[in-house]
């Protein structure tokens, strides 16, 4: 098996099905993260972005939430597969 | 017995207490925060006995990471006092991968709990149903399936809801093996706290918010050795382990294929958003939406909002006529009685607003408008829930500040609170209007009139948002520093909003407004009216007899004070304006007219705008206002805090006197300021 990239979710394409690996850093913030269902081993993918290009909408555990680039690079994630159109 | 209503927000805990209460139950707050709390006893036609329902803030969690959270855990674990009974735990069938979260947190609690797994129709829908006993089973404890917008599965939600006095079955959570930090943190408590509030206390460690756990002191000296990294990790093995229990039921269940990468949920509402939240159509269509609730507003507040002034002004004139004329008349009919006019007079906009952000809240848009607008809030500091309410403010600062519940963050609000007077509110139209009627005349024949003005009441519109968001990035560096709060909205599905609940959340607020605002008006509209009225003049032809206004104390105040206000353009005249439209600012108009000795018609005070222009002092032979004079009046007004009944709702919303005293005068400060800089520069550029 190719070892899979880590990366941050705010880098993350359109179109790809993701891994939660880890929520980096502490604070309030990464407690929430962790507890809106950002853990290690959920899917995650983008929806969009907001007109002024930042936050962004991801969609995970069957829900959709939006996040500012700033915390989501704090999710890192491994790109699984290019999910179908 | 007291049964708590807990679940995440849009779930629709509100809607199932509704239907419980039969939409009977009164609002109030918690102890000490400003949640408010809504309870409720069980509607008649589902039995006699006397169940009563408490309806908890939704939250994602129990976490502490604003007062919500902290409110929604000691209710659940009975510290507030409270006989609590069942927990109703309300889940939402179509989110259960991230609804269980919450759902283990509670059963942890070890609390008798019932579950109403809701929106049944919508999983049902989404191809998301699942089988309410195998989840009863993994959870152990009743789940009912539940549609809370037509009432099935609520009869056999009380049934058991009855039966379930007894206590579930606990359901600990151990750390696991490798989980150290957890493991040494948690050994902290041993022998103060158990193990549930031990994790809770680490938890508030991790987010920083100890304080609103309210620690006793041994759970302080115990805390004291636990440091921020160690609370950190094991809050994260603490919030994986329940997630590791999430998603066990969900391979049980059969859910977790079903979502893996997509949302079936959101299906529908994700082609919706492909306009709504479109990179230019999203915005296109948020400025329709707005419009159109402006326009709305406006159209419609404005005739109820006449009447309500008419009757007032017909309730003085009965009791004028009944009376006779004397003090006790007067203070009847221009203290009392246009004191509950000044209350009342703001009912239509506020009703309307809440009506109108309720059904937006409901439907699910308020969301994208967060997330549309969350760019440029963030630029300030601010959430994109800051925006509306920000926006609301050029209708009426009253119901904008009494809408920024929704900001999480103390600070935040605070911060928003203080900028939403700056917008120019619909009050101060009138005035613009006045002035720039009365003074901008247009000299050049090419030009008319309509074109200058417009552009004039522009440039206050301008000036007003610009300042609003200066102050706004200027609080939030200086006295109320915090950091951009974190934007981790969630975009529920849209959702046909509905009315009924909607309207009682309107009812809600206008009735706080009047309770809690409406003395505090009333109170100083008295006093207005008593400074304006006394000394009572007792040289007419019969005695005693009303006081003409430039002899009453605050015409005297303003007389004084005629040094301070020539330098921003200003005479006495005005300022009495000023002082009275303190009441309302529509009241400028009327009281100028006082002064100048005429009955002025407030809708188009012809006269007083000719009697303003023409207005000559005979001591210099000068006019008494000018363009520049006007201009600078405006300006005071688009800065000044004057309007009583925003201060009385600032204090309502904050609790104490401090922060509506602080908007006063600081924006007080600002206007003549800012007035002396337009007069004075504008005579040295050799205007006016
Ligand atoms: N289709 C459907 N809609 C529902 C159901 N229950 C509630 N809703 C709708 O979901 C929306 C949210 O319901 P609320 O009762 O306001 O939810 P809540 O949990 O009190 O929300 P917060 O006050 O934000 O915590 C409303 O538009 C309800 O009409 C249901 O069983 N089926």
């Amino acid at each position: 098996m190719v070892p899979a990239v880590v990366q941050s979710l705010a880098t993350l394409q359109r179109g790809v099905d993701a891994e939660v690996v880890s929520v980096e850093g502490g604070g309030a913030i990464a407690v929430r993260l962790l507890e809106m269902g950002f853990v290690p081993g959920s899917h995650v993918s983008v929806v969009k972005a907001a007109p002024f290009g930042d936050p962004l909408e991801f969609c995970l555990r069957g829900y959709h939430v939006s996040l500012r680039k700033a915390e989501a690079a704090r999710v890192k994630v491994t790109g699984v597969k290019v999910a179908s159109p | 017995m007291t049964i708590a209503i807990a679940g995440n927000p849009n779930v629709g805990k509100t809607s199932l207490f509704n239907v419980l209460t039969g939409s009977r139950h009164s609002v109030g707050n918690y102890p000490g925060v400003t949640v408010e709390r809504r309870f409720g006893k069980l509607a008649p036609r589902f039995g006699g006995e006397t169940l009563v329902f408490v309806d908890l803030p939704g939250t994602y969690s129990l976490t502490v990471s604003s007062e919500d959270e902290a409110v929604a855990f000691r209710a659940l674990t009975g510290a507030d006092d409270q006989t609590l009974g069942t927990v109703l735990l309300v889940l939402d069938a179509s989110n259960l991968a991230r609804n269980l979260y919450l759902a283990f947190q509670v059963l942890e609690l070890g609390v008798p709990t019932v579950v109403a797994l809701n929106m049944v129709d919508v999983a049902e829908r989404a191809d998301l149903a699942v089988d309410s006993a195998a989840l009863a089973k993994a959870l152990g404890v009743a789940v009912v399936p539940t549609n809370a917008r037509t009432g099935e599965g609520v009869a056999a939600l009380l049934e058991a809801l009855r039966t379930a006095s007894s206590a579930p079955a606990p359901q600990p959570l151990q750390p696991g093996a490798d989980a150290t930090a957890w493991r040494d943190s948690a050994a902290m408590f041993d022998n103060v706290a158990d193990a549930v509030r031990g994790r809770w206390l680490i938890a508030a460690i991790a987010t920083g918010q100890l304080e609103l756990a309210r620690p006793s002191e041994d759970e302080r000296i115990a805390l004291a050795d636990l440091e921020l990294d160690t609370a950190m990790r094991a809050t994260s093995q603490i919030v994986t382990a329940r997630y590791q229990r999430v998603d066990k039921i969900l391979g049980q269940l059969g859910y977790a294929e079903k979502i893996r990468g997509t949302a079936p949920a959101m299906s529908a509402s994700a082609r919706i958003d492909k306009v709504l939240t479109h990179r230019i159509w999203g915005l296109v269509a948020f400025v329709g939406v707005m419009s159109v609730v402006f326009v709305a507003i406006f159209s419609w507040a404005d005739p109820v909002m006449g009447l309500i002034e008419f009757a007032v002004g017909w309730l003085g004139q009965q009791v004028a006529n009944g009376l006779g004329p004397g003090l006790f008349t007067d203070l009847l009919k221009d203290g009392v009685i246009s004191g509950v006019g000044n209350v009342l007079v703001f009912v239509p906009q506020i009703a309307l607003l809440f009506l109108f952000l309720g059904l937006l809240e409901d439907s699910g848009y308020l969301a994208r408008a967060a997330f549309l607008l969350d760019r440029l809030m963030s630029r300030l500091g601010l959430h994109g829930r800051a925006f509306i309410p920000l926006l609301s403010g050029y209708a009426c600062s009253i119901p904008a500040i009494m809408s920024t519940r929704t900001i999480s963050n103390v600070k935040d609000r605070m911060v928003t609170i203080l900028m939403i007077p700056y917008m120019s509110c619909s009050a101060r139209l009138p005035i613009y209007a006045l002035v720039i009627g009365a003074l901008f005349v247009s000299t050049d024949p090419w030009i008319s009139d309509g074109v200058d003005r417009g552009l004039i009441l522009l440039a206050m519109y301008a000036l007003s948002t610009v300042s609003a968001l200066a102050m706004g990035y200027l609080y939030k560096r200086t006295i109320l520093v915090s950091p951009t709060p974190p934007l981790v909205l969630e975009l529920p599905p849209y959702r046909m909003p509905r009315l009924g609940n909607t309207l009682l959340v309107v009812y809600d607020k206008t009735k706080a407004f009047v309770r809690d605002a409406g003395t505090v008006i009333l109170a100083f509209t008295i006093v207005l009216w008593a400074v304006l009225s006394f000394p009572r003049d007792a040289t007419g032809a019969g005695g005693e007899g009303p006081t003409r206004v430039a002899d009453s104390y605050g015409g005297r105040a303003a007389q004084l004070m005629e040094p301070a206000l020539k330098p921003i353009g200003q005479d006495w005249r005005i300022g009495v304006g000023i002082l009275a439209s303190f009441a309302a600012r529509e009241v400028m108009v009327s009281s100028l007219g006082l002064v100048y000795g005429m009955e002025a018609d407030e809708d188009d005070p012809v006269e007083l705008r000719r009697a303003l222009r023409e207005d000559v002092d005979e001591a210099t032979g000068k006019k008494r206002h000018t363009p520049l004079s006007g201009l600078a009046l405006m300006v005071f007004f688009v800065y000044a805090c004057q309007c009583m009944s925003t201060l009385a709702v600032v204090k309502r919303e904050t609790g104490g006197w401090k922060w509506p005293a602080f908007m006063f005068f600081s924006m007080t400060a600002i206007a003549y300021v800012a007035a002396l800089l337009v007069f004075q520069i504008g005579r040295l550029l050799g205007y006016g």
